[in-house]
C-alpha cells in the first residue's frame, strides 16, 4: 500500500481552479520531486494534503487512513511532517525552544525518555542539522540558511514516517545548499519517505529519483529525473528554463 | 406591517451600510482592521453640529439655506484628513502587526472620545442634538417615514454608487481595486503602497464621517462621545453579516441588520430599551453559526 | 586597563549572582520591586491613602494574567474587567444569598471565573483577532446590562455589599489597611510565582509559539485551541481571583468592576491592564506590575493629590496618547527595555551547563 495517495483532489478559489483534479501515489522509502512554474498549485497541493486547506473534492490517504479535511496537527501527529516554503521560526524563542514545542505534540510524547529530558531529544535534532552551537540563541538572529535548517529539525522531532518539504532550498547560497542536499539525502536513507517542492532543480534532481510536474493545477508530466528533463511538454511549460 | 419593516429596513439598512463602508473598505484594500472607524463616525458628527453653527456667520444670508451642504462637505474632508493623517503617523508603522494594530485603534477611539469630552465639554459630550437633514414625514408605500431619514438613506445609497463608479473608472480607484485583489502584484506594478493606504485611509475616514452624520441626524438625542463603540458595533455585524472586505456585502449586511432591527422593534413588545443591543445580539449569533461571516473574506470590490 | 579589569570582574560576579542564585535578572528586578512595594506603607504614605495600592496590586493580578493570554498567547481580550468583575460579584451573591464565610465564597468565585473563560473561550477562540477583539469588548457591557436588568438580584449601581476580611475585633479599624494592603501584595506575589511557573514551562512555550505563529504550531502537532481555552482559563482564573479579593477588601461588588461609565471611559479596568502592560513590558510578568504601578501612581496619587487641576479626561488622554507612541515606537515597553539592557551584562552560557544542571536536578528529585 502507498504511504501516501491522493484521490482526485480539487480545490478552486472563487472561480480559479488551483488544483484540478490530481492524484498521485507515493511508496513508503520513495524520494519524490514535485515542480512546476509559479502559480502551478504545489503549495496549494501542499496545504490540501497537510490540512491547511479542505479540498472542495477528492481524497487524501495516509497508509489507507483517509485523512482528508482532518485539522493539521491531528495529521502531523499522525506522522506526516512538512515544512514551510517561506520560513516562520517562533521568533520569540530561542532556538532549542523552537524545537521543544513539536516535542509537546501528542507524537512528541511517544517515548518516556522524551517526556523526561525532551531538551536532550532536541539537542540531537539540532545536531543532527548542524544548528547545536546556536541552541540558546533566539531564533530571530538566526540567517536564512539557519532558519531552514531549524525548519528540518522542527519536522524531524516528530519521527515522522513521511515528510513534504515546501521549497527547502529557497534562498540557500551554493555552501548551504549542498549542506541541504546532504541532509535530506541522511534523512531519506534513515526510512524516511521525502516529497520535495522545488524550484532550484539543479538541486532537486541530483535528489529525488521520481519527478511529478504540475502546471494550471494539473500533473502534466510523471518520471525519472532525466525522462522529465528531455520532455518536450516541460520544457515548454518553463519556457526554457536550464536544468 | 410587513411592508412597513421593509421600508424601514431598507431605509435603516443603507444607513448602516455606509457606516460600514469605511470600515469594510479599509480592510479590503490595506488588509488592517481599523478599529478607530468608530471613533470617525462620532467626530464626523460632532464636526458636522459644530459646522452647522458656525458656517450661517461665516456665508452670505441668501446662501444660508447651503450650511447643512457645506458642513457635510467639510466635516467629510477634516475627517478625512484627519484620519489620514492618523494612519500615518501610528497604524503604518506597525503593518503586520495585528494585535499592536487592535489596541492602537482602541486606544485612539479613546483618545477622540477624550478629545470630544474636552473640548465640548460634560453637557455636550453626553448628548449633542443634531438637527435632522430635512423636517417632517412623508408616505412611501402606506408607510411614515422620517423625510430627514429617507433623505439619508437616499444620500447612503448615491455614496455608495459614487464610489463603485470611483473604482471603477479613475486610476487611483482602479489601484485600490488592484491592491485589494493582490497585494503583490499591485506592488510590483509600481502602486504606491503608502500613498494608496493613507488615501484609503482617509476616504474610509470620510465616509465613515457621513455615516455618522447621518446617524446622528436621524437618532433623537444625536450623537454622543461615548458612540464610537456604537458606530463600532454597527459597523462590525454589517460587515460579519456581509463580509469584510466587499462592497456589496456592506450592502447587503446593512440590509439584514436594518430588517432585524425594524422588525424587532415593531413585533416584540417594549423593545425600545433593546435598540442599542441588537448589533451586538446579533453579530454574536451570526458568529456563532458561522464564524467567517456569510460572505468570506477579501472577495472582489465591485 | 584598571577599568577593564574592574568591568571583567563585575561581570563576572554578576554572572555568577545571575547564574547560581537567581538565574536571571528578571527575577533580580521583580526582588527589588518586591522590596520596595513591601515598604511603601513605610515609606511616607499615609495610612487611609494605602487603599490606592492595594488596588493597584488586585489589578497587577488581572494585568499579570492579561499578559499571559495577550501578550504570551496572542489572544486579545479587550475587555478584561469581565473576569475581575464576575469573581466580585460571585462572591458577593454567594455572601448575600447564603451566608457562606469568604474562604468558601472566594475559591467558589474563581472556579466560576474559569467557567465563565470556558463558556466564552470555546465558541470565541476561534475567531480571529479583530472579531475575537469586539466580542470581548462587549461582554463586560452586556454583563453589565443583564446586571440592571435584574435589578432585584444584583442592586443595579449601587452594587452588592460584602463582608470585609479584616474587620475589628480581628483587626482594628486603623490597621484595616495595612492588613488589606499586604493581603494583596501577598496574593500578588503568589499570583505572579505561579504564572511566572507556567510561563517558562514547556507549556509556556507553546504558548508562546502560538503567538509567534500558530500555523507553524499545528504543524508541530500543537492543538492549539487546546492551549488557547488553556491560557484563557488560568487568565479567568486569577481575574477573577483579584476580583473576588477586592470585593472582600473593598467591601462591595458594584458595577465599576466591570465598566466605570461615571468616568466617561466605559471601560477601565479592562484598559488598565493594556495600559500597565504596554508601559511595563508586553510579554514578561514584571513588566505588567511595573506598569500598574506606575499607572496608579501616576493616576491616581500623583494627580489626585500632588499635582492637582488635571481633570479625568485629560488624564486618560494622556495615558492614551502615551500608550499609542510606546507601541509604535518603543513597544517593548520600559522595564523589559531596562531588563534587556542588564541581560547583555550577562556572559553567555553554554548549552551543555544547562543540560548538565537539569540532568542533576533530575537525579536528585
Amino acid at each position: 500500500m502507498p504511504i501516501l495517495e491522493a484521490q482526485n483532489l480539487t480545490k478552486r478559489f472563487g472561480g480559479l481552479i488551483a488544483v484540478n483534479n490530481v492524484s498521485f501515489q507515493i511508496d513508503e522509502g520513495e524520494i519524490v520531486g514535485i515542480i512546476g512554474p509559479n502559480g502551478a498549485g504545489k503549495t496549494t497541493l501542499f496545504n490540501l494534503i497537510t490540512g491547511y486547506l479542505k479540498p472542495d473534492s477528492g481524497r487524501v490517504l495516509l497508509r489507507g487512513e483517509d485523512i482528508t479535511g482532518l485539522p493539521p496537527n491531528k495529521i502531523a501527529n499522525k506522522g506526516l511532517a512538512r515544512t514551510f516554503q517561506i520560513v516562520r521560526p517562533f521568533r520569540h524563542l530561542p532556538t532549542i525552544a523552537n524545537v521543544l514545542v513539536a516535542l509537546q505534540s501528542h507524537r512528541g510524547k511517544r517515548r518516556i525518555e522524551w517526556i523526561k529530558t525532551p531538551e536532550r531529544k532536541a539537542m540531537e535534532m539540532l545536531e543532527d542539522v548542524g544548528l547545536s552551537d546556536m541552541a540558546l540563541e533566539p531564533a530571530e538572529n538566526l540567517s536564512h540558511g539557519d532558519l531552514k535548517r531549524l525548519e528540518i529539525a522542527r519536522a524531524m522531532a516528530l519521527e515522522p514516517e513521511i515528510v513534504l518539504l515546501d521549497e527547502p532550498f529557497g534562498g540557500l547560497n551554493p555552501v548551504e545548499t549542498e549542506y541541504m542536499v546532504k541532509s535530506l539525502q541522511r534523512i531519506h536513507l534513515d526510512g524516511h519517505t521525502l516529497v520535495i517542492v522545488e524550484h532550484k532543480l539543479h538541486a532537486l534532481m541530483k535528489l529525488v529519483k521520481r519527478v511529478l510536474v504540475m502546471h494550471n493545477g494539473e500533473i502534466i508530466a510523471e518520471g525519472a529525473p532525466e525522462e522529465i528533463a528531455q520532455n518536450k511538454k516541460v520544457i515548454e511549460v518553463y519556457l526554457g528554463k536550464a536544468i | 406591517m410587513l411592508e412597513a419593516i421593509i421600508i424601514s429596513g431598507i431605509i435603516t439598512g443603507l444607513i448602516y451600510a455606509l457606516i460600514a463602508l469605511g470600515f469594510t473598505l479599509v480592510y479590503g484594500i490595506s488588509g488592517i482592521v481599523n478599529l478607530t472607524h468608530g471613533a470617525f463616525f462620532v467626530v464626523g458628527a460632532y464636526l458636522y453640529g459644530i459646522l452647522l453653527n458656525h458656517i450661517p456667520k461665516l456665508i452670505p444670508q441668501d446662501l444660508a439655506y447651503l450650511t447643512p451642504t457645506f458642513a457635510i462637505v467639510f466635516s467629510i474632508l477634516l475627517t478625512g484628513i484627519i484620519g489620514s493623517a492618523f494612519y500615518r503617523i501610528t497604524l503604518h508603522q506597525l503593518l503586520g502587526e495585528e494585535v499592536s494594530i487592535l489596541i492602537a485603534s482602541i486606544c485612539a477611539c479613546i483618545v477622540f472620545h477624550q478629545i470630544i469630552f474636552i473640548a465640548m465639554g460634560s453637557l455636550y459630550a453626553f448628548s449633542f442634538t443634531i438637527s435632522p437633514l430635512v423636517r417632517g414625514t412623508i408616505m412611501i408605500i402606506n408607510t411614515d417615514v422620517l423625510t430627514g431619514k429617507a433623505v439619508a438613506a437616499l444620500i447612503s445609497l448615491t455614496s455608495f454608487i459614487i464610489l463603485g463608479l470611483y473604482i471603477s473608472r479613475t486610476k487611483t480607484g482602479r489601484a485600490m481595486k488592484a491592491l485589494s485583489q493582490d497585494l503583490e502584484a499591485a506592488m510590483l506594478m509600481g502602486v504606491s503602497t503608502e500613498k494608496l493606504f493613507m488615501f484609503t485611509a482617509g476616504l474610509s475616514a470620510g465616509i465613515g464621517s457621513l455615516g455618522g452624520i447621518l446617524y446622528a441626524s436621524t437618532v433623537t438625542y444625536g450623537t454622543a462621545s461615548h458612540m464610537w463603540m456604537l458606530g463600532l458595533a454597527l459597523s462590525f455585524t454589517v460587515v460579519v453579516l456581509g463580509g469584510l472586505g466587499s462592497i456589496k456585502g456592506s450592502i447587503f449586511g446593512g440590509l439584514i441588520l436594518g430588517f432585524t432591527q425594524e422588525a424587532v422593534m415593531r413585533i416584540i413588545p417594549g423593545a425600545g430599551v433593546l435598540q442599542d443591543s441588537i448589533p451586538f445580539i446579533v453579530v454574536i449569533l451570526a458568529l456563532l453559526i458561522r464564524p467567517k461571516g456569510l460572505f468570506g473574506k477579501r472577495i472582489e470590490m465591485e | 586597563m584598571l577599568t577593564d579589569t574592574i568591568i571583567r570582574y563585575v561581570k563576572k560576579v554578576y554572572t555568577n549572582f545571575a547564574t547560581h542564585v537567581y538565574d536571571v535578572p528578571p527575577r533580580m528586578l521583580a526582588l527589588l520591586i518586591l522590596i520596595i512595594i513591601a515598604n511603601l506603607p513605610f515609606m511616607g504614605i499615609p495610612t487611609h491613602r494605602l487603599g490606592i495600592f492595594t488596588t493597584a496590586n488586585l489589578i497587577a493580578i488581572l494585568a499579570v494574567s492579561w499578559d499571559l493570554l495577550v501578550g504570551r498567547t496572542g489572544q486579545i481580550s479587550l475587555g478584561h474587567a469581565l473576569f475581575y468583575g464576575v469573581g466580585a460579584y460571585a462572591t458577593a451573591l454567594l455572601y448575600k444569598y447564603l451566608h457562606w464565610p469568604w474562604w468558601t465564597t472566594i475559591p467558589l468565585s474563581i472556579i466560576a471565573g474559569v467557567g465563565v473563560a470556558l463558556i466564552i473561550g470555546i465558541p470565541c477562540l476561534r475567531f480571529k483577532g479583530p472579531y475575537l477583539a469586539l466580542v470581548t469588548m462587549a461582554f463586560p457591557l452586556a454583563v453589565v446590562g443583564f446586571f440592571y436588568y435584574y435589578r432585584d438580584i444584583f442592586r443595579g449601581e449601587t452594587g452588592l455589599s460584602v463582608k470585609p476580611i479584616f474587620a475589628p475585633p480581628i483587626v482594628s479599624y486603623s490597621q484595616k489597611p495595612i492588613a488589606n494592603y499586604y493581603l494583596s501584595l501577598a496574593l500578588l506575589t503568589i499570583s505572579s510565582i505561579i504564572i511566572y511557573k507556567v510561563a517558562t514551562s514547556k507549556t509556556g512555550i507553546v504558548f508562546v509559539s502560538i503567538l509567534d505563529d500558530e500555523l507553524g504550531s499545528k504543524a508541530c502537532g500543537i492543538n492549539t485551541t487546546k492551549y488557547k481555552l488553556l491560557s484563557f482559563a488560568i487568565s479567568g482564573l486569577f481575574g477573577s481571583l483579584a476580583g473576588a479579593f477586592a470585593a472582600h477588601l473593598t467591601g462591595s461588588a458594584n458595577p465599576r468592576y466591570f465598566i466605570e461609565k461615571t468616568a466617561l471611559i466605559p471601560t477601565e479596568y479592562s484598559l488598565i491592564p493594556i495600559i500597565a502592560t504596554i508601559l511595563g513590558g508586553i510579554g514578561t510578568i514584571y513588566g505588567p506590575i511595573v506598569g500598574t504601578y506606575l499607572y496608579y501612581t501616576l493616576n491616581n496619587y500623583v494627580f489626585e493629590y500632588v499635582i492637582t487641576g488635571i481633570d479625568k479626561p485629560t488624564r486618560i488622554l494622556f495615558f492614551m496618547a502615551i500608550i499609542i507612541f510606546l507601541i509604535v515606537k518603543w513597544p517593548r515597553g520600559i522595564a523589559r527595555t531596562i531588563v534587556e539592557k542588564l541581560e547583555d551584562l550577562q556572559e553567555p552560557r553554554e548549552v551543555e551547563e544547562i543540560l548538565k544542571e537539569k540532568a542533576k536536578s533530575e537525579e536528585t528529585s
